[in-house]
């Protein structure tokens, strides 16, 4: 047991962020022990969607066809697994465009995080808001953990806003700008410090 | 402080999700952080920054960051709710004013048949800077009314869409925010945060901003409040 003394230096430094601890540990988050990912990726580009490392846009803001700048990232399945991201929009006169999926294998898209005008963030499956605050200049920090034949769920900004069950099978995440049936363009978006893991 | 100290110590340990619910850390300068349950966190701070525009609240899940904006609050607002966390999660919170005065305001009115005046400039809601050779410039951290943004000017680009520009007179302005307020509303609210130098923006208009209000502000953040900390529990259920 902890000395009264050194429980109150751990509570001063704790306190003060200074507290030593494994880097591993530190980056964290959710129950259990998480190992790290570093999943490839495929680029993807249709229509007006162009991609520069991180920074995706659509450049019109045509209403109809394939219009997309992603990211697709490889196929897992079975266990749990946490992406964690952050972006920016840095422009944005389009509307409802898809920011960040989770795909269900070949059956198509399972969760699709997208932003209309104004900042509101929705699962386009549904059409429920997940949050506010996504306007043009403010990052906005998102962590989904799905557990596969479980749940799936959305944080946003640390906090929970979508839950929804989650089917066996395989699932691969995707992020980027994706014009939605009902959205279009113009949108640039910057993604930044994206990390996987599983457990 | 024994109770602080146990949580701390828990924290260490690897167990805090149990234990260090309901403590409150308290940090140095007034910022505490408190577990109302094992996922809700409540930040509390005193209302010590006369003259500003508003406070800043950010988190991170490491010590060092990288910080996320939770939201630019009013100047007197005292706390903050951080609901439904990532559970067994440590979460680091700092607070900082922000200062720095306004344009003057606009009133729009976009006509629902508003024509589509983008062909003339693809590019209109991308944030850029705006030469303005010879204007005045003022320091916000010296004469703030000096250092305001001026000019503020809007046009409809489409029935959905505004572009604005402005004056920037300010040398040391960390960015802008342009605020709205849609008819009816109490007060504005950040609708925009642009970088520093930004003299020109766009804004892709909600319905209830179609007749609204709008001005810039020049800001420049004060200082940052020391960190408070807390660790989330384990998820109800």
């Amino acid at each position: 047991m902890m000395s009264n003394r050194a429980g109150i230096l751990a509570a001063v430094l704790a306190a003060a962020g200074l507290l030593a601890t494994a880097p591993a540990a530190l980056a964290q988050v959710g129950s259990g022990n998480w190992t790290p990912d570093s999943p490839s990726f495929k680029v993807q580009e249709k229509g007006c969607g162009k991609v520069s490392d991180l920074t995706f846009t659509l450049s019109c803001s045509s209403g109809s066809g394939e219009q997309r700048a992603e990211r697709r990232y490889e196929t897992y399945a079975g266990g749990t697994h946490q992406f964690e991201g952050y972006f920016k929009i840095t422009s944005q006169s389009g509307s409802r465009i898809s920011l960040k999926q989770t795909f269900h294998g070949d059956q198509g898209p399972f969760f699709l995080l997208a932003v209309e005008k104004g900042g509101r963030m929705y699962s386009v499956e549904g059409g429920q808001t997940i949050g506010g605050g996504a306007t043009v200049g403010t990052t906005v920090r998102v962590n989904t953990i799905n557990q596969v034949g479980g749940t799936h769920k959305t944080y946003v900004n640390g906090s929970l806003k979508h839950t929804t069950s989650s089917p066996g099978g395989d699932f691969y995440d995707k992020l980027g700008a994706y014009r939605t049936a009902s959205g279009a363009g113009p949108i640039t978006v910057t993604w930044s410090k994206i990390r996987f893991w599983h457990q | 402080m024994i109770r602080q100290a146990l949580a701390a110590a828990l924290v260490l340990a690897g167990v805090a999700g149990c234990a260090a619910r309901h403590a409150a850390t308290p940090a140095p300068e007034g910022l505490t952080a408190t577990l109302d349950s094992p996922v809700d966190i409540t930040l509390h701070w005193p209302d010590d920054a006369p003259g500003a525009a508003g406070r800043m609240v950010e988190f991170a899940t490491q010590p060092g960051g990288p910080y996320t904006t939770l939201g630019f609050l009013p100047p007197h607002q005292t706390s903050y709710r951080h609901p439904e966390l990532l559970p067994e999660t440590p979460f680091y919170y700092r607070v900082r004013p922000y200062y720095g005065g306004t344009s003057g305001e606009v009133s729009v009115a976009v006509p629902a048949d508003a024509p589509d005046l983008t062909a003339s400039d693809p590019q209109w809601p991308n944030p850029r800077a705006v030469a303005h050779p010879g204007v005045t410039t003022a320091a916000l951290r010296d004469d703030p009314p000096a250092a305001a943004p001026s000019g503020l000017a809007a046009k409809v680009m489409t029935a959905d869409g505004i572009r604005f520009t402005w004056t920037d007179h300010a040398t040391d302005e960390d960015g802008f925010l342009l605020e709205g307020k849609p008819e009816g509303a109490p007060e504005f609210t950040p609708v925009e945060v642009l970088d520093r130098d930004i003299g020109s923006c766009g804004l892709a208009t909600l319905p209830r901003e179609r007749s609204a209000a709008f001005r810039v502000r020049a800001f420049r953040y004060g200082a940052l409040s020391t960190v408070a900390y807390q660790r989330t529990g384990r998820a109800p259920g």
